[in-house]
């Protein structure tokens, strides 16, 4: 082992320190959550007004921001997967762009975009749509800060995707869809699932746009991180509660992530 | 061949928490920091009057933070390091002196609420009556003295105008903003055709227009200061409430558009 090695012990001894210094940044806070809450907190944190309309608003919205951001990206991301030409490389980094910019940023660019007096905006309305304060701005929002994840997430499982093998089900006779759906899709299947997967989890912990964008209505576009910033303002065991129904969805969708692809691996190779 | 390239590694470390901790050394001054809450509705009145203290006092340095009146309540209930507290309303204080964390309060100065349109007034709302001509109406969140006082305003315009009316008005609310200025922003954005503000918000805004709320419906809004039980600086805290409270602070509120003596 390397700590046999003396000279690098003081070095290693360094690093563990370091390491665990950080793991424990990294999840005692969630530990503190889990035993500060008392059970009879947690009961009357789900009894609360507020909770069950924002978990349901939530489940809707990133289902449905899910659902879009993966019918929008999945043929995106086989065309930044296949593309070898400079349109799909810039397009890539365009891509990205939601990922390192502030979802406050994202939410007043929206604004910008879809509000009264944006861009597209006065347009909409002309049709009778108007986008902010809405449902539609929630998931809106989420699709905008969460696809990213997916969309690279997707490209890279397609890259794994060898051409011979759709040369070979195109020459057997498979149509281009064909061989997509039944040779691409299942090899990539798991990157696609954790892609899916980030993608949701960051649309259920969307926060700065959302509020900026679609406001902090109950009901309407409360989603569950702003009935925790809510809480927060009126009863603080309240929004402890909450926070621990999020972290846990969080822990549970971390688990599946790391798990289902392991699972799935064999049936995606058998299917081609 | 990794271990080589991490020689140098400790010393980078080393470096970069000597500096790290020499900030907090070499900035020693003589200055005294009083630390501010208050709320957002005096953003634009208190670094006046902070600046005006500060010349008077030169020992003293005034650090203020703004938010909205509960979100600052909760952290100094949860231990937040803090000389005074200046809270939009009467709740908040209260809670605070019942609970202990501030020890003496008093009135700071006083306003009322009114509606603000944009300039273009897209709803063509005149007279408070035509608020439910608005299709989106911004208020604060009722735990924010500025969304429990416009509550209190509706209460009030159902006895008067009736029920339907209130309940014409709630109905229109798009958004319940954390505190003062983000619900006035909706309206500076023109994403809101009508919002509930403070007077003291409205005045000197070119991005926005005022429809008076007529008396009988309309509450006084009180601002209250208190010495927090935490703090180590009283003498100097002492000083600011007394200046806060002094002929040359009163005129700075009232430039501001703020009614009412401490």
């Amino acid at each position: 082992m390397m700590l046999g090695r003396t000279y690098r012990s003081p070095m290693v001894g360094l690093g563990v320190l370091f390491g665990v210094t950080l793991v424990g940044l990294l999840v005692l806070p969630f530990v503190a959550l889990a035993v500060s809450t008392p059970v009879a907190d947690l009961r009357a944190g789900a009894e609360h007004p507020l909770f069950a309309p924002a978990l349901w608003l939530s489940l809707r919205t990133t289902l449905m921001s899910l659902s879009i951001t993966v019918v929008l990206g999945t043929p995106l991301a086989w065309w930044l997967a296949s593309s070898r030409s400079r349109t799909a490389r810039v397009t890539e980094v365009l891509v990205d762009l939601p990922i390192v910019i502030p979802p406050a940023v994202v939410g007043v660019a929206l604004l910008e975009t879809f509000g009264r007096r944006g861009l597209a905006g006065p347009l909409l309305e002309s049709f009778g749509v108007s986008v902010p304060f809405t449902g539609g701005a929630v998931v809106l929002a989420q699709v905008v800060v969460s696809s990213p994840f997916f969309v690279q997430a997707a490209a890279n499982a397609f890259r794994k995707v060898e051409p011979d093998m759709l040369i070979v089900a195109r020459t057997l006779g498979a149509s281009p869809v064909v061989a997509f759906v039944r040779v691409a899709l299942p090899i990539a299947r798991p990157g696609l699932l954790v892609g899916a997967s980030l993608a949701w989890a960051r649309a259920l912990g969307e926060f700065g746009a959302t509020l900026l964008f679609a406001g902090n209505m109950p009901g309407r576009t409360q989603t569950m991180p702003l009935a925790i910033f809510s809480a927060l303002e009126s009863d603080v065991r309240l929004a402890v509660v909450f926070s621990l129904v999020l972290a846990a969805v969080g822990v549970v969708l971390l688990v599946a992530i790391r798990f289902a692809p392991m699972l799935r691996r064999s049936p995606a190779r058998g299917a081609s | 061949m990794a271990a080589h390239n991490l020689r140098w590694y400790p010393g980078v470390v080393l470096l970069v928490v000597l500096a790290g901790g020499c900030t907090g050394t070499s900035a020693r001054e003589e200055k005294v920091t009083l630390s501010v809450f208050a709320a957002s509705s005096l953003t634009d009145v208190m670094p006046e009057l902070a600046e005006t203290f500060e010349r008077a006092h030169p020992d003293v340095d005034l650090r203020v933070t703004f938010a909205g009146s509960q979100v600052l309540r909760l952290q100094i209930e949860q231990g937040a390091s803090v000389d005074v507290y200046a809270s939009a309303n009467d709740a908040h204080m209260n809670a605070l002196e019942d609970s202990g964390h501030v020890l003496r309060s008093h009135t700071l100065a006083s306003t009322d609420l009114v509606i603000i349109v944009p300039p273009d007034n897209p709803a063509g709302i005149e007279r408070f009556d035509q608020l439910t001509q608005a299709e989106r109406i911004v208020v604060g969140t009722r735990f924010v003295p500025i969304g429990a006082y416009t509550d209190a305003v509706l209460n009030n315009a159902s006895v008067v105008l009736g029920d339907d009316f209130a309940a014409g008005v709630r109905d229109r609310i798009a958004s319940m903003e954390s505190n003062v200025r983000l619900v006035r922003a909706k309206v500076e954005l023109g994403e809101a055709d009508a919002a509930f503000v403070y007077r003291t918000d409205a005045l000197n805004r070119d991005r926005v227009r005022v429809v008076p709320i007529p008396d009988e419906v309309n509450v006084e809004a009180r601002f209250r200061i208190a010495l927090t039980s935490e703090t180590r600086r009283g003498p100097e805290a002492e000083r600011l409430l007394d200046f806060l409270a002094s002929p040359p602070a009163r005129e700075i509120f009232r430039a501001h558009g703020f009614t009412g003596a401490g």
